[in-house]
């Protein structure tokens, strides 16, 4: 058992002590940030200016409208994230019930007729200004995204649209114009002409859309009852809206995308250390066994102190990652939106309650040491890296087989195919995850929770043997036939 | 305290249809230095390895401080053939790491690292990385880290392999006070000076058997001396000489006829030979085979 510390604790040292460890380490975390950060760049650019020519008559004023709802909606999302990074809560609850009502569900239609109602962003910020922080920066309304400009009187009138717009577009006036005929909306004739200078916006365009197939349902709602009201009623999108109670009668904090998102992070951050880590260890057995590092340790150990060392050093490692990785994400989230952390915390705490947090645990642990023995095993039968590859490759198209089937688990965590590949136990630990928070039934909970124990145990002492068989040789790395051969030859001794 | 340090009996080791140690039966009483000879291939290494328990042995037993290697494995030292060694741990570390995995307290595998380290002149060095030192200063880094622990018995796999003369001096001193410190030695080698010079006993094997075992007057004893006679005529007649079991003339770069000698004759007869047909000598010379010839000649007979 010391030697086993002993050589764990070493392993340790020795890839935490390398540079490769920190870059890896903080690749991830960056990789996630840029993941999320990316599309927020993308979405914050450009502006885009626009003209219509409505020869139909009502349609411009529909847009306009749809337009500034638009520029209302954007207001009230940046207005909510403002007021949740930069006010007293608690205050502003008791202060304006109404508007933290209207600020908690920025996304809902009925808040945003509330919002508006209320005068806007000004009226809003108004109400919360008195409640924020100290040194707190201005609020700063989002820029439009769309911008709306009169038609050149040439354009209006124009004969030949397409020649006319070009020099407006090329001189750069504007970035679109959208050209609504005269018969649009009646009949079957719906259909409006965009023009645009390069690439079309696909978000301007859809913005359009619909706008234009709003007014043209309220248009014919109009037509079959004069009541406004009535036609309010008939274009109202239904809505529906997340509440989870709590045992304590309240309401929680969580929220369905995080509640669906934790499990899949978890899966995939335990692929993710899990593969990382074990090829180090892969790579350093390779090494050890390159400079006869292996054999001075053969002769103080035993190979089960060694593999059994190698893979406690590798877990230490892997928690060391995570840890890492756990503080930096939430750092960047509480950064990027202080909000999204507590969501985060919310989900994590559905997931990992009392009952489930000792199986996450052991599905975790299993989960590395199934992968850590298994690249441990391909280590000692590998001479060279480049062996080492070649048996690599097939080994992680098979453990790599569990990304390509979140999607459809996720999508129906207790159907047949969750069911059936939960009962696989190199993928057991990572579906398991995933499943957890679904309430599989309880004899595949238990079932799968245990042949995944009994496989990483057979697989810990299966790699101690292939170690000791194996790490001292010179030869090439037995065959898929060498090795059954090799088993049946050892059965027939057996039986005889 | 057993008196017997090491004893194999009928060893044999088998990868697939290759023998690599076949029935190999020896022993090392403690105290003494053995010299494990043999050519590249021997199966040097093979039984090295099942001494320390890294391989199993097929067939036979084997027993080391009179007890299963497992039992053991704390009072032996190893010095590999190919130095091993982490090359990013610094050497102070690097020999209290093996000596902690030995048995010894992390603090005082450190002080008796650098202890040592600065017993070979290298306490500058003690902060260096492996692969910041030269190779011999690694190769002596890696011996310490055999004898950090202070092992009752000590095994040694071609520990002067790829040394200068003033690093295999410098290994041979410590070699020799590890033994007047009372440490049982064996070591590996194809190296016939440094066995020569060292050893109290050899064994000798080639492809896996044992070609001798015993003490190197045994080995001298088993094979005639040589006398090495120069002259400018031809010395053939001397095969007629009483004492003088063959005669070979000068080849290969060897300038003097070299005359087999039965057990005791003293070469007199061969002056006495030369005298009387009045050839003139350049050269006269009559000593005991060296083990270099030793060990050729059982190879030779072996192969």
């Amino acid at each position: 058992m010391r030697r086993t510390f002993l050589i764990s604790r070493q392993e340790f040292i020795k890839y935490v002590t390398r540079r490769g460890f920190f870059i890896s380490i903080l690749m991830f975390p960056l990789w996630i940030a840029l993941i999320v950060l990316v599309p927020q760049w993308t979405s914050t650019a450009p502006q885009r200016i626009f003209t219509i020519v409505d020869r139909a008559g009502g349609y411009r004023e529909a847009i306009l409208d749809a337009l500034a709802r638009e520029d209302d909606r954007r207001e009230l999302i940046a207005l909510e994230n403002y007021a949740a990074a930069n006010a007293d809560a608690e205050r502003l609850r008791r202060a304006s019930p109404r508007l933290v009502e209207i600020l908690d569900s920025p996304e809902s239609e009925g808040s945003l007729k509330s919002f508006r109602a209320l005068g806007g962003w000004r009226a809003a910020l108004s109400e919360v200004s008195p409640w924020l922080k100290p040194g707190t920066k201005p609020f700063q309304p989002p820029e439009p995204r769309f911008v709306f400009v009169a038609p050149p009187a040439r354009l209006e009138r124009a004969q030949n649209f397409d020649v006319s717009v070009r020099p407006f577009l090329e001189g750069g006036r504007f970035y679109a114009a959208i050209l609504i005929p005269r018969d649009f909306g009646s009949g079957a004739r719906q259909t409006a002409q965009y023009y645009v200078r390069d690439q079309p916006d696909r978000d301007l365009r859809a913005f359009v859309t619909d706008a234009l197939s709003d007014a043209l349902h309220r248009n014919v709602l109009r037509r079959l009852s004069p009541n406004p009201a009535d036609t309010e009623a008939l274009a109202a999108t239904a809505e529906l809206e997340s509440h989870v109670p709590t045992r304590a009668g309240g309401q929680s904090g969580r929220n369905e995308t995080f509640d669906a998102f934790v499990p899949i992070a978890l899966a995939l951050i335990l692929f993710i250390v899990s593969v990382m880590n074990a090829s180090v260890l892969l790579q350093g057995v390779v090494e050890e066994k390159s400079s006869r590092m292996i054999e001075v340790l053969l002769s103080c150990a035993t190979p089960r102190e060694i593999t059994s060392g190698k893979l406690i050093g590798i877990i230490a490692v892997a928690l060391v990652t995570i840890t890492i990785w756990a503080m930096v994400l939430f750092a960047l989230m509480a950064m990027a939106e202080a909000s999204t952390v507590s969501l985060v915390f919310g989900a994590m705490r559905s997931l990992a309650t009392v009952e489930t947090l000792p199986l996450l645990l052991l599905y975790f642990f299993c989960g590395l040491l199934i992968y850590g023995s298994i690249f441990l095993a391909i280590g000692s039968m590998a001479n060279s890296l480049a062996d080492a590859q070649a048996l690599l490759g097939p080994a992680m198209l098979i453990l790599m087989l569990p990304n390509v089937m979140i999607s459809g688990i996720m999508r129906d965590p207790n159907g047949e195919l969750a069911s059936l590949i939960s009962w696989v136990p190199f993928y057991t630990p990572f579906f398991m995850m995933l499943r957890i928070a679904s309430h599989p039934p309880l004899l595949q909970l238990w079932g799968t929770t245990l042949l995944t124990v009994a496989t990483t145990v057979f697989l810990i002492w299966w790699t101690g043997r292939v170690f000791a068989n194996h790490v001292l040789t010179t030869e090439r790395p037995p065959s898929l036939t060498s090795l059954v051969a090799r088993r049946a030859r050892t059965f027939t001794r057996r039986q005889q | 305290m057993t008196d017997t340090v090491l004893e194999l009996s009928n060893v044999t080791k088998r990868f697939g249809a290759f023998t690599a140690v076949d029935h190999l039966s020896f022993s090392l009483s403690r105290g003494r230095i053995l010299g494990f000879l043999g050519p590249n291939g021997a199966g040097k290494t093979t039984t090295l390895r099942m001494m320390l328990g890294i391989l199993p042995p097929d067939e036979g037993t084997m027993s080391i401080l009179g007890q299963d290697i497992s039992m053991v494995r704390e009072r032996i030292g190893y010095l590999p053939e190919e130095r091993g060694l982490y090359k990013r741990m610094r050497a102070d570390a690097a020999i209290a790491y093996i000596a902690t995995l030995k048995g010894m307290k992390r603090t005082d595998a450190l002080a008796r690292a650098r202890q040592l380290l600065a017993s070979f002149g290298l306490e500058e060095w003690a902060r260096v990385r492996i692969e910041g030192l030269s190779k011999g200063m690694a190769q002596k880094v890696q011996l310490l880290a055999a004898v950090a622990h202070d092992p009752e018995f000590v095994i040694l796999d071609e520990p002067f392999s790829g040394l200068d003369p003033v690093n295999q001096s410098e290994i041979e001193v410590f070699i020799r006070q590890q033994a007047a410190a009372g440490k049982t030695i064996l070591f590996s080698t194809h190296t016939m000076q440094h066995a020569e010079r060292l050893c109290d006993g050899i064994v000798v094997i080639a492809k896996g058997r044992k070609l001798f075992d015993g003490t190197l007057d045994g080995a001298r004893a088993l094979f005639p001396r040589r006398a090495r006679v120069g002259a400018a005529e031809d010395l053939s007649f001397l095969r007629n000489v009483p004492g003088v079991l063959g005669a070979m003339p000068p080849c290969n770069g060897q300038p003097n006829w070299t005359l087999e000698m039965s057990e005791g004759s003293d070469g007199r007869a061969v002056l006495a030979a030369c005298f009387d047909k009045g050839v003139p000598l350049t050269h006269f010379d009559l000593a005991p085979p060296s083990l270099h010839d030793i060990f050729v000649s059982l190879v030779e007979k072996a192969a």
